[in-house]
């Protein structure tokens, strides 16, 4: 009884200390998590909004990673997270994308077009902004737009690997393991994406 | 790695494209960063319940189980190792009831009182005693 009653003791010395340290640890990787997500949630919006060219199922796609991420991989060392945070975006994009396809396929043999919820108008996304813009915001503007166009026109492939090594600032090792391809494909595709954007965009250089 | 470090080397049309992506970024919606910020705290506060959902589900179970077991350990007689082996010690017990002189003879023709047996038989069957007295 006497061995029994060691071991008891020494488990109640043992059991607050390691729950302490547990509970540091956890609050640690929570706030690492966190400013994760803050440091590239506005990015990755751009990327799934440029690609799907729809407000609101890009913000669907970068929810979904930021769960996915939080809920599978927040245990991961902190220096995966972004490769690994693009990899889950990119394969929500495509899985946007690829219902779109199938939805717009099956919508072609029907007699009747069905009313999705998804493509009820926003009336707040409708209004119109009447505060003038300076010029120069407008020239801005236009050549954003005219990015966008030129982006949305590239092949999937080329796009992630120009935004995610030129915006998102991936580089070649990670690009690749968001992409889950070769880095000499990463370079591959980015050359390629950079020279037809050039192409489109001849004034955009100027 | 951040975005800073990462144009060196780039041509004036990927730092151009670059700054207005970056730009774009900076000035979304209102309603966008609303958006955003709450699926970041949906997705940390998933995180911190299924957590909690662990601990509050298999801690406490460990921890019954593992007391559980010591205290089997410690109070099941049968789960402790014996330092006697009663196979191997028992030549050591034969040695020690041989050479006690306080325990029972064990053969017929060691210290035997047979007149004190005679005289005992002799008394239960009722017969004078024949030896005795005379």
């Amino acid at each position: 009884m006497a061995a029994f009653a060691t071991l008891i003791t020494q488990t109640a010395d043992l059991i607050p200390s390691g729950k302490a340290h547990l509970r540091d640890t956890t609050q640690d990787g929570a706030r690492a998590l966190e400013a994760f997500l803050t440091g590239v949630e506005r990015k990755a919006f751009r990327i799934a909004q440029i690609a799907l060219r729809h407000e609101a199922d890009a913000l669907d796609v970068v929810q979904d990673a930021m769960l996915q991420l939080s809920s599978r991989y927040a245990q991961r060392p902190a220096e995966e997270w972004r490769p690994l945070f693009y990899r889950i975006l990119e394969n929500r994009i495509r899985d946007v994308q690829r219902r779109r396809s199938v939805r717009s396929r099956v919508m072609a043999f029907m007699p009747w077009r069905g009313e999705d919820e998804d493509d009820e108008i926003d009336p707040m996304a409708q209004a119109v902004d009447h505060s003038p813009a300076p010029p120069a915001q407008l020239e801005s503007d236009e050549m954003m737009q005219a990015l966008e166009r030129a982006l949305t026109a590239l092949p999937n492939r080329q796009r992630q690997a120009f935004l995610l090594r030129n915006f998102e600032g991936l580089n070649v090792a990670e690009t690749a393991a968001a992409m889950k391809c070769s880095e000499g494909s990463v370079k591959t595709h980015y050359f390629r994406a950079i020279q037809a954007l050039r192409a489109r965009l001849g004034e955009f250089q100027t | 790695m951040t975005a800073d470090e990462i144009p060196s080397g780039l041509s004036q049309f990927e730092q151009r494209a670059r700054a207005m992506l970056n730009d774009s970024a900076e000035r979304l919606p209102g309603s966008v960063r609303s958006r955003l910020t709450q699926a970041r705290y949906a997705a940390l506060q998933g995180r911190a319940a299924r957590q909690s959902h662990f601990m509050r589900r298999w801690v406490p179970a460990g921890a019954l189980a593992a007391a559980a077991l010591a205290l089997l350990i410690v109070l099941v007689p049968g789960g402790r190792p014996t330092l006697e082996n009663p196979i191997t010690n028992s030549g050591l017990e034969d040695i020690e009831l041989l050479t006690d002189s306080d325990a029972m003879p064990l053969t017929a023709d060691q210290d035997m009182d047979y007149d004190f047996y005679e005289w005992a038989a002799d008394e239960a069957s009722g017969a004078a005693p024949s030896s005795v007295g005379t």
